[in-house]
């Protein structure tokens, strides 16, 4: 018997989710037009990501203070995010209602807008799920990796030049940074 | 209550009734050419309605025993579950497969949920007590229940997944999913209520003629969605909307480059 219910209820809430999107998407088709797109910063945006930001305030707080600053940076994160990926659905949208045109160019244009749109909706998704993982573990370096990256890169760079400018002098860049 | 009987007028009409469209529909769809364009639900509509008048065929003839009844049933189920997964299959290429970006993730999602729900139905069948003490009845109710499980459940997913991501089916795909998951999710309530509270029979035949007019109207909605032609939207002003595309492409690229490092730091 409990799996009967299991399954009513389990086909109920499948058959009611799916008349929903169907209803939403006819109605937003109806509608014809989509929403304001919303405006997001990019530069902004690219300063709270910035890796080496992230380091110089790991260096300078304590490890309590931070987690709370960390946190606050990464929802901000999260809102910037989010913002490009609703824009995204809605230039999906758009784009869709294009994909039809007669003109080939036109036709062309909307679907690599789509195709494009996508792609920032599905990698906005991936990164909301690691900021919450990084959310719950401020502390890890899962956004470091491009600071250490770069950091390597300028000690090779920095070690290059070096060697190039005193031969005989070992050059020792990590006690610089 | 009489007229809700088995071998009732009402009965005779819910068994051929939607079964009698949909050949006709598929045999419309093939005329049309149509079927090029959707192998999968005219080779549907054609053979599952040619398997229903099998079955309707068997019931009737006392030449065929009860036994061979529910094996010719089984045969069915199985050619019918076959047809449905490829249906799924059809439905799932054209909503996402035009979208290089989403359809590698979309497929590997979709092949991973048709696992859990493969091994959701093995579970579901082999924890339900069965509903008659004839072997092959209960375990054709089973099949059934579990051909119904996962083709709702991959379903779903079609419309959750296309829905997050704002793609708009095609008018002909969203009206066979349509028509497909309101079947398929009756079906499964339907199935599971008998395959595990064994009702009386009274009972039964009230979700045997539900279930049954239930794919009646879907039946029905696949001829709209597939026959009627879709009313021609107002023209819209030159350069409304089309405007923001072509203005969002620089946008976009830039917004992959950032989501793109970030995923990949």
């Amino acid at each position: 018997m409990t799996l009967a219910i299991f399954l009513i209820v389990a086909s109920a809430i499948a058959l009611a989710s799916i008349l929903g999107v169907t209803v939403s998407r006819t109605l937003a088709s109806a509608k014809g037009g989509v929403n304001e797109l919303q405006p997001i910063d990019v530069e902004a945006f690219r300063n709270l990501v910035d890796p080496a930001e992230d380091e110089y305030l790991r260096r300078r707080l304590p490890a309590a203070e931070f987690r709370v600053v960390r946190r606050e940076r990464l929802r901000a994160v999260a809102a910037y995010v989010r913002a490009a990926g609703t824009n995204a659905a809605m230039l999906v949208h758009i784009g869709q209602r294009a994909v039809a045109s007669s003109d080939a160019q036109t036709a062309e244009a909307a679907r690599r807008l789509v195709n494009d749109a996508l792609l920032v909706r599905r990698n906005a998704t991936l990164v909301l799920m690691k900021i919450y993982v990084v959310l719950a573990w401020p502390n890890s370096g899962l956004f470091a990796a491009p600071i250490l990256a770069g950091y390597e890169q300028m000690s090779g760079a920095a070690m290059l030049l070096g060697r190039l400018q005193h031969p005989s002098v070992p050059v020792r860049t990590s006690a610089h940074w | 209550m009489n007229l809700l009987r088995a071998h009732s007028f009402i009965w005779h009409y819910l068994w051929l009734a939607p079964n009698i469209l949909l050949l006709t529909l598929g045999v419309l769809l093939w005329r049309r050419g149509m079927h090029k364009l959707f192998p999968a639900f005219t080779a549907f509509a054609i053979l599952s309605s040619f398997g229903q008048f099998a079955e309707y065929t068997a019931d009737l003839s006392p030449v065929v025993s009860g036994t061979n009844y529910w094996r010719i049933h089984s045969a069915d189920l199985i050619l019918e579950g076959i047809l449905k997964a490829l249906l799924v299959a059809e439905i799932f290429a054209h909503t996402l497969g035009a979208y290089s970006s989403v359809a590698k993730a979309g497929k590997v999602l979709i092949r991973a949920v048709g696992a859990v729900l493969i091994l959701a139905a093995t579970f579901a069948a082999a924890y339900a007590p069965g509903d008659s003490p004839v072997a092959i009845v209960s375990q054709a109710h089973l099949l059934e229940q579990s051909i119904f499980l996962i083709e709702t459940g991959l379903l779903v997913f079609i419309f959750l997944f296309s829905g997050y991501f704002r793609i708009r089916m095609p008018r002909p795909v969203l009206g066979i999913a349509l028509g497909l998951a309101i079947s398929a999710c009756v079906h499964l309530a339907g199935w599971a209520f008998i395959a595990n509270v064994a009702p009386s029979e009274d009972v039964r035949h009230l979700i045997d003629y539900f279930k049954a007019a239930v794919y009646h109207v879907c039946v029905l909605i696949w001829y709209y969605y597939l026959l009627v032609p879709q009313k021609l939207l107002v023209p819209q002003k030159e350069g409304t909307n089309l405007a923001v595309p072509l203005t969002s492409d620089h946008h976009l690229e830039v917004w992959n480059r950032e989501l793109e490092r970030l995923l990949h730091s």
